[in-house]
């Protein structure tokens, strides 16, 4: 998973950073809540880590902005020294999902945030096939059949499909798609990863006339879309070129 | 090892050097989070000589948070009583603290396996 922390405690970030890597997670420290809300803007996360007290921006503050004006629901764990129930209770009811007061415990706090994104994506996402519309995806054997036809696809055409069905209306950044994709350390162009969507969203079909729509959104990341009658045929009226 | 958190052999004398034994991934981050504790030391005493109670709240709560996470789970008590004792601008008890900070940072003998 691709995780944001919020601490300023360098130590204390550090050791989350090292759990979270040697759990085979991509850890994203940040020191400030304005700086993490700026990456919000370009990025996408499968999970935030926040503490409370932070310089500028509080931990609330960040999660407030993250529901409200982001209106994002990605799945939040509160790590945090407070422990009175009132504060408690405060980050629950403003959209945290679970909470945990420091000192925490390594293979707790894994098992947390694996419960969390476990309960925040699809139950498909955990099966070896996923069966969605026209789509059968076998990740054991990876391959992907479309109307019942096996489609030619790259290791990575794979591993890219595989990303966006998994998160169907899910806004992907780029980052996230290339730290998916080709790992933490990949070096990447911009125009690399558009023309791999591009060659997946023609060799799927994910154009309106088809039911899919894979939209770019500008200077953030794309997102797949399923669409529903009225959509396909607003945008098949259209170009479909620029509806896709 | 699996867990986190080192086994320790406490001395009877709190003079006597305190063992703990962590695991060997852990070296790098454990030896800057005892250098920056030592750094925080000197910074706390500043603190208290310039009556900043609020840096001292900060810094015991972190290592409240941060302690037992790196195998030293008297840090993370120390920090509780530091955040407390600031709070209530205990002068005299932040010096005790201080110095049994100052001693169990000298005391403490980590190896890695």
């Amino acid at each position: 998973m691709r995780i944001a922390i919020l601490e300023d405690d360098a130590s204390q970030s550090e050791l989350l950073s090292h759990w979270l890597q040697l759990a085979g997670h991509h850890p994203h420290a940040f020191e400030q809540g304005a700086n993490l809300l700026r990456a919000l803007q370009n990025e996408s996360f499968d999970a935030l880590v926040l503490d409370w007290n932070v310089p500028d921006l509080s931990g609330v503050d960040v999660l407030r902005r993250v529901r409200q004006q982001l209106h994002s629901s990605v799945p939040v764990l509160f790590v945090t020294g407070r422990d009175r129930e009132d504060d408690i209770v405060l980050a629950l009811r403003e959209g945290a999902d679970d909470y945990m007061i420091k000192p925490v415990r390594r293979l707790e706090l894994l098992a947390r945030l694996e419960a969390l994104a476990r309960r925040a994506r699809h139950l498909q996402e955990q099966a070896e096939v996923l069966e969605i519309g026209t789509f059968r995806v076998d990740c054991q054997t990876r391959i992907v059949m479309r109307n019942g036809r096996q489609v030619d696809l790259t290791a990575k055409d794979f591993d890219l499909s595989v990303l966006f069905l998994r998160n169907i209306g899910r806004l992907l950044s780029r980052g996230h798609i290339r730290e998916t994709v080709w790992g933490p350390n990949a070096v990447l162009t911009s125009r690399t990863l558009d023309t791999h969507v591009s060659r997946i969203r023609n060799k799927l079909g994910l154009t309106p006339e088809h039911g899919w729509r894979l939209a770019a959104v500008y200077r953030y990341g794309y997102r797949l879309e399923h669409l529903d009658q009225n959509a396909i045929q607003r945008l098949t009226a259209d170009d479909p070129k620029a509806a896709a | 090892m699996s867990g986190r958190v080192g086994q320790s052999e406490v001395g009877r004398d709190s003079l006597q050097p305190r063992v703990v034994w962590l695991e060997k991934d852990l070296e790098q981050l454990v030896t800057r989070f005892l250098r920056r504790k030592q750094a925080d030391l000197q910074r706390l005493r500043a603190a208290l000589l310039e009556a900043d109670f609020e840096f001292i709240e900060r810094v015991g709560h972190d290592l409240k948070g941060a302690g037992e996470g790196f195998g030293f789970p008297e840090l993370s008590v120390l920090g509780a009583k530091l955040e407390l004792a600031a709070r209530g601008r205990e002068k005299e008890l932040l010096d005790v603290h201080f110095a049994t900070m100052e001693r169990y940072l000298k005391r403490i003998q980590v190896r890695f396996n």
